[in-house]
């Protein structure tokens, strides 16, 4: 066990990091949905939740690796000496002490999603560019104060959230005696 | 000595009777072609305190954690309280939560107060109440000396502190052993003494401890029998005085003169 997931991993990583957001989207929807004829992703915002989704989550399974990387297997040791079978020690050890090592990584992966969301609209998914883009075009209108509009959107969706991330992230991090940035 | 709990426990075996707490026989263990431990037999006896000792890489750390069953050995046998520990199907987690274990670079949980690294045992293996937890994990740190600090976490703690708490968390399981893997060895000079102070306060309770130390002096005054490691073997074994005065390897006489004159430069 272990060394063949280590393997599926380290491709799924691989691959989905390399591939710009907006090329999967396409290739989702167009590719797999429309073109193979794949049911669910003929629905634009099923293909491009997916793809937001795969994309994402290469980012996330190697923030949350490092992090483990972080904790050692010294903690882990640690618990199993008190008695803690190994589901308990992930969970009642690893898993809070994780969470806390990843927060700065996730907090910019949840921004990045939440801007990478932004090309759904491409493939008719009726989002914040969406509208933006419908408001314009209706009555040809000036697109200053729509693109600023939108611009304020994302920031009202990612700046609260990650600003609160980071702040929870540093704070437990210091308890935990990691200096910012260590890790 | 051994006045704590003297459960007579049955022997599966039928071989070793009572009081034996932890026992192994012709440990090895071999990784890849490092041999770390090898052909090692040892028996610890209710309230005995047992000292290895050798040069770094002899093994000893491996030795301890394959007692515990942290590690598991290569060939050999061990046993607790006349369980084998050793053979397939055996619950582990059950043993190793009679095993106390405190570990050189003490390995606190850091996202944990000292109370919540103590409680945690106590709540999610032993299943104690809350507030039972609460209770033994206060009792441990009192029994340490830490009790003021229970909801600091160890990154506010210096490392003599930390430690003492490690000890406290391995107690407040009542192990029947506690095995201490250098528990001072990673400390500062300064903050040696105060470990050494809880370290003999258990040994004045009686408790049943299997120690890897440097520390000649407490050595001397608290080991029944102390052991001698080199190349994972054990080289020469016997009561502190046999090492202090005549050991009769030529090994564990240059190594114990190396010892004493580092303590002296201190």
């Amino acid at each position: 066990m272990g060394k063949q997931y280590q393997i599926i991993v380290d491709v799924y990583e691989k691959i989905f990091r390399g591939i710009p957001e907006l090329v999967l989207i396409l290739f989702i929807y167009f590719g797999v949905g429309l073109g193979l004829g794949f049911p669910p992703f003929k629905h634009a915002f099923t293909a491009a939740t997916f793809a937001l989704g795969l994309r994402s989550g290469a980012h996330q399974s190697q923030i949350f690796r490092g992090a483990i990387r972080g904790i050692g297997e010294e903690q882990m040791m640690a618990a199993r000496s008190l008695g803690l079978s190994r589901l308990q020690a992930i969970f009642r050890v690893m898993v809070p002490q994780t969470f806390i090592i990843a927060t700065p990584g996730l907090g910019s992966e949840y921004s990045l999603l939440v801007k990478d969301s932004s090309y759904a609209f491409i493939i008719g998914v009726p989002d914040i560019m969406f509208w933006t883009n419908r408001v314009i075009a209706t009555p040809p209108l000036d697109p200053v104060f729509p693109y600023f509009a939108a611009a304020f959107l994302y920031i009202l969706l990612t700046f609260p959230l990650a600003t609160y991330l980071d702040m929870w992230g540093s704070r437990k991090k210091k308890q935990l005696g990691l200096q910012e940035g260590e890790g | 000595m051994g006045e704590q709990k003297k459960e007579a426990v049955g022997t599966p075996g039928g071989r070793r009777i009572a009081d034996i707490i932890l026992e192994c026989r012709n440990l090895w263990k071999i990784y890849g072609k490092i041999v770390a431990v090898k052909d090692v037999s040892l028996e610890v006896k209710e309230g005995d305190i047992k000292l290895i000792f050798g040069p770094s890489g002899s093994g000893k750390s491996t030795l301890a954690r394959c007692l515990a069953m942290l590690t598991t050995p290569t060939k050999g046998d061990v046993f607790l309280m006349g369980e084998c520990l050793t053979k397939p199907g055996v619950d582990l987690n059950k043993a190793r939560a009679k095993i106390g274990f405190v570990f050189q670079h003490i390995w606190l949980f850091h996202h944990l107060s000292a109370l919540g690294n103590i409680e945690l045992g106590l709540r999610r293996v032993l299943k104690l109440p809350k507030n039972e937890a609460r209770e033994q994990a206060i009792q441990a740190l009192k029994e340490v000396k830490m009790e003021e600090w229970a909801n600091h976490f160890p990154a506010q703690l210096s490392g003599g502190q930390q430690q003492r708490v490690g000890i406290a968390r391995a107690l407040a399981m009542s192990p029947e052993i506690i095995i201490l893997d250098e528990p001072t060895s990673a400390l500062d000079p300064e903050l040696t003494g105060e470990v050494i102070d809880t370290l003999r306060d258990l040994a004045k309770k009686g408790t049943t401890m299997l120690v890897i130390s440097h520390e000649m002096p407490f050595a001397r005054e608290v080991a029944d029998e102390m052991i001698f490691l080199d190349e994972g073997m054990i080289v020469e074994r016997g009561q502190p005085e046999l090492f202090f005065t005549k050991p009769s390897s030529e090994r564990a006489r240059r190594f114990m003169a190396r010892l004493i004159k580092l303590t002296r430069r201190e």
